[in-house]
């Protein structure tokens, strides 16, 4: 080593002058100045660069930052509850989670895939291929609507790319009694049908939503500021009451089941507040449990399928006949010889029923008596009278989807036209305006209007006849449920009931079709003090009986005074109760 | 030379500023490592401390190293002469035989020995400069005067180069002909020959940057990382994205949202980012700063020997001056965007182990050289000898 340095010693001075070497620090010159002032000048370019970046260029790169750290999150806002006039749950969001995955992450890691096949018991090979199909895709539902605990199972397994969302679930606690009424919601939890669609917009929440900072990985790290705090719904408190409704309900079913028939709908409406309190429809459908339903179950046939309402009418043209001031009370009608011919067309009774007065005409249902009425009034007084009861109107409940029915124009009229209408013919109605209409003679001659939610004031009524008109409909009809009348199956034990039967052959092509029947009966309960429309419709029974007072009646009967005695309303027919139980005994019901 | 074995009796401490800023460094290292790692370790390992227990194992071996290197004169390694570079040149060789170099990444550049893991670019780099101090002592004369003077050290160098680049590691290449440049500059080479280098390396880069399009992607990517932010200007751009959000006073300690793993290798390569976000201005001023007085003091040290006429000790310093300086240069430019990506680590401060212990036994080193200048300039004896041998 020395001698190396040795010999270097001589041969240095040639070469200085060609080179900047200092001669005093041989080794440490002017060069490695050079070179430290090179180093600095970097160090200097670093501290300029530094400065331009974090001074100058701050924002654009907390721009950049911020497009990628930030997202927002959806604050779920839960949907408001459906309940029944007496607080009864019908409709209610619980929470659930659903799962999700990023497919781009997740088809990086097969054997997490395989994890999570497990973990949602599919198999993988069909996790796999939904997964990769989606491959260039963020965001892809894996199961939605999860039991919350079920799918903290799987988030807590840790598998990467793969998330929750909380998520509401509608559940209907009375299912298929009254899924028709409500209607449903989606998966996204929007009204689709019925009183979920019709007031969505008082039910629906709001949701929020929030700024948060997100690792890579999609992980929230923290919540950086509220951006709107989510809205909960409304809840909204139908008419409905829960226990007429299962009433009503089993008394429909039984009856459809047991006449073999293709529909049936029946209403109950509070004559005093126009507030329906059941309104129940066969062939019904589970409102939890969609798939595999047809979509004509869905149908809330009380309020969109119109029928023919046949005999049933007559009580309103003979209300017309008392209002018009042609007829009285005692008015008599000549019926014989039991048919009338109106044009080309012949009308007739089952049988001859000679001289009779108004009440007779309902109790036997007088074609020809209810023809002959009809013809004698003005045509335009019959179809006001007729519109101001709300036929052929709305009765403006707000149920989606909800029939007008139809009535024609009395300028449209002719003989025949006014002659049907008199039997209940050439027009048609939903269940809910036949109920509307009987409502009135119930409620001395006033109309309320229809509400399918639970009124808080007074509702404004709207006079449609006198009062005494109504009531002498209503005791007139009161002689249709009793012996000798077409209704006496609708009669129930300790009260009394006014109603009228209907029967009426379906339209089909070309005319009247042979054997298909609606029945009907309509009637208000009890008499002295009406409280309860109720109408029920049979659509084509098809066990041999067919007459709205053997098919329809009974119905009646049953859910009249299950209300009645849900409503706890004093019986007003003591005396004849034991008359009546004696009467029902023998005819064998 | 027996006397110069007995020099750690020696109770002299060396520089303190040196020692200092080296504490700093690596104590704030392994703060700052842990904030960046701790995400991703707890992720990926269950273990939150996973990367800074291990880079604390590393602290300890590379102590022990630096304390081993305290103890030997710094003669040994001038008198060691080429067999360091046999040395360095068979581990080069060694990790790129099949079985034997671990590949990550698609880079084989460690050596599994015994169940330890090495980089050895890392003591290669070392060894090498070791050799080069002693060749430009030796060969003083020739290196002024021919060209076969200049060329020779440039061989080996190539040599070394072409094995690093097989690995492939561009960084540590870099680097590597930076400090031999430098040593060879400050030890005299003629200038024309430094030209005629200058100029084949920057034809040599042109063509690897076209041979290999990855490195090419990666020339482009620097240059505009906004053009295409989600390939290859994607960590670049991340990086960039750190350093800004931190402003001028920075998120705090801990709160970088960077290095939730949006920000690729932020515990070792873009460590210095995540300081800059999380400190901001001020800390990556400060970093700059550390780095420039660490580089400060060892020319310090280098000059002090070439005043005591100690020139493989002046070359050895001045070249860890170059190593350390344009190692950290290179680092804080890629991060902040003014290089192209490379393999490098902020030295002392970046996770990884290899780097960490050889950068420490290089520092105990300097320290052992600064202990000698130290006993030469007081103790007279030592000095005399050298001055007499001159």
């Amino acid at each position: 080593m020395r001698k190396t340095v040795k010999k270097q010693s001589p041969k240095r001075k040639p070469v200085k002058r060609s080179s900047i070497v200092n001669e005093d620090q041989p080794g440490f010159n002017g060069r490695a100045y050079f070179a430290v002032f090179c180093l600095a000048l970097g160090a200097t370019g670093l501290f300029a660069r530094a400065v331009y970046l974090q001074v100058v260029d701050e924002a654009f790169l907390e721009r950049q930052a911020d497009a990628r750290h930030i997202r927002s999150a959806k604050l779920s806002a839960h949907r408001g509850t459906i309940t029944d006039r007496n607080g009864e749950v019908l409709a209610v969001s619980t929470p659930v989670d659903s799962i999700w995955v990023n497919p781009s992450v997740l088809v990086a890691a097969p054997e997490q895939i395989l994890a999570l096949a497990k973990l949602l018991d599919v198999s993988s090979a069909s996790l796999n291929e939904k997964v990769s199909r989606s491959s260039a895709r963020q965001f892809l539902w894996l199961k939605r609507h999860m039991n919350p605990s079920d799918a903290a199972r799987i988030i807590d397994a840790g598998i990467v790319g793969v998330y929750s969302q909380r998520e509401y679930r509608r559940y209907y606690p009375a299912g298929e009694v009254i899924g028709h009424l409500l209607g449903f919601t989606n998966i996204d939890d929007d009204g689709q049908e019925g009183l979920e669609l019709a007031f969505d917009h008082k039910l629906a929440g709001k949701s929020g939503s929030k700024k948060v900072l997100k690792d890579r990985l999609g992980r929230t790290v923290e919540d950086v500021e509220s951006v709107r705090a989510p809205v909960h719904g409304q809840n909204v408190v139908t008419s409905i009451d829960l226990r007429m409704q299962y009433f009503a309900y089993r008394a429909l079913q039984s009856a459809v089941n047991e006449h073999r028939a293709k529909s049936g709908s029946a209403v109950v409406i509070d004559v005093n507040t126009g507030e329906v309190l059941a309104m129940v429809n066969q062939p019904s459908y589970n409102p939890n449990n969609r798939s595999s339903f047809s979509a004509s179950n869905y149908r809330n046939r009380a309020i969109t399928d119109i029928f023919e309402p046949g005999s049933a009418l007559k009580p309103l043209i003979v209300a017309a006949a008392l209002e018009s001031g042609k007829y009285r009370e005692n008015s008599y009608i000549e019926t014989s010889p039991g048919q009338v011919k109106i044009g080309a067309k012949t009308i007739g009774d089952k049988r001859n029923f000679g001289r009779i007065n108004l009440q007779t005409v309902l109790q036997k249902s007088s074609n020809v008596g209810a023809v002959k009425i009809a013809m004698s009034m003005d045509s335009e007084y019959l179809w006001a009278t007729l519109q101001r009861f709300g036929l052929g109107q709305s009765t403006a409940s707000g149920f989606p989807g909800e029939s007008a029915g139809q009535l024609n124009h009395h300028a449209n009229w002719r003989d025949i036209t006014q002659a049907t209408v008199a039997y209940g013919y050439g027009l048609s109605v939903t269940p809910l305006q036949l109920a509307q209409a009987y409502a009135v003679l119930g409620a001395k001659g006033l109309q309320y209007p229809v509400s399918l939610l639970k009124i808080e004031r007074d509702p404004i009524a709207r006079r449609i006849v006198k009062p005494d008109t109504a009531d002498s409909i209503l005791s007139m009809m009161e002689s249709v449920v009793q012996t000798g009348g077409t209704g006496t199956q609708a009669a129930i034990a300790g009260y009394r009931i006014a109603g009228k039967t209907g029967t009426s052959r379906k339209a089909a092509k070309g005319g009247y079709a042979e054997n298909r029947y609606a029945a009907v009966f309509a009637g208000l309960a009890p008499a002295s003090k009406p409280r309860l429309a109720i109408v029920v419709v049979v659509d084509e029974p098809n066990a041999g009986e067919y007459y709205g007072g053997a098919v329809a009646a009974p119905v009646f009967s049953s859910i009249a005074s299950g209300s009645l005695r849900i409503l706890a309303v004093a019986p007003d027919n003591v005396q004849g109760t034991k008359r009546e139980a004696l009467r029902l005994a023998e005819a064998g019901r | 030379m027996s006397r110069a074995y007995s020099a750690s009796s020696d109770t002299r401490m060396p520089d303190g500023t040196l020692l200092f800023v080296c504490i700093v460094l690596l104590c704030g290292g392994l703060v700052m490592l842990t904030s960046a790692s701790i995400s991703l370790a707890e992720s990926s390992t269950g273990q939150p401390f996973y990367y800074l227990q291990r880079q604390m194992l590393a602290v300890l071996v590379g102590l022990m190293g630096g304390a081993v290197m305290l103890r030997i004169p710094s003669e040994f390694w001038e008198s060691a002469g080429l067999s360091l570079v046999f040395i360095a040149a068979l581990l080069l060789i060694i990790v790129l035989l099949p079985g034997l170099g671990r590949t990550v990444n698609g880079a084989t550049r460690w050596l599994s020995i015994a169940g330890i893991n090495m980089q050895v670019s890392e003591p290669a780099r070392l060894l090498i400069l070791m050799w080069l101090a002693g060749y430009a002592v030796r060969q003083q004369a020739e290196l002024l005067a021919t060209w076969q003077g200049f060329f020779k050290p440039m061989l080996v160098m190539a040599i070394i180069g072409l094995l690093l680049l097989q690995q492939p590691d561009f960084g540590a290449t870099t680097v590597l002909l930076a400090v031999t440049l430098g040593v060879l500059f400050v030890a005299g080479g003629r200038l024309k020959y430094f030209i005629v280098c200058c100029l084949a390396v920057v034809a040599a880069l042109a063509a690897l940057a076209a041979y290999s399009p990855y490195r090419l992607k990666r020339v482009t990517g620097f240059l505009d990382p906004w053009a295409d932010p989600f390939d290859s200007g994607f960590q670049l751009t991340q990086s960039l994205i750190a350093i800004g959000s931190g402003d001028v006073f920075g998120l705090g300690l801990g709160n970088s949202v960077q290095k939730l793993f949006y920000l690729p290798e932020a515990h070792t390569d873009f460590i210095f980012a995540v300081i800059a976000e999380e400190f901001g201005l001020v800390g990556s001023l400060l970093v700059i700063l550390l780095f420039a007085t660490l580089v400060w003091r060892i020319v310090v040290i280098a000059r002090q020997s070439a005043v005591l006429n100690r020139m493989y000790q002046a070359y050895l310093a001045f070249g860890i001056a170059i190593w350390l300086g344009v190692q950290s240069l290179i680092n804080i430019g890629v991060n902040m965007g003014v290089f192209p990506t490379k393999g490098l680590t902020l030295p002392l401060v970046s996770y990884g182990r290899s780097s960490l212990i050889i950068t420490m036994i290089a520092l105990g080193l300097l320290m052992r050289i600064d202990l000698e200048n130290q006993r030469a300039i007081n103790g007279g004896s030592k000095r005399k000898t050298r001055r007499s041998a001159r």
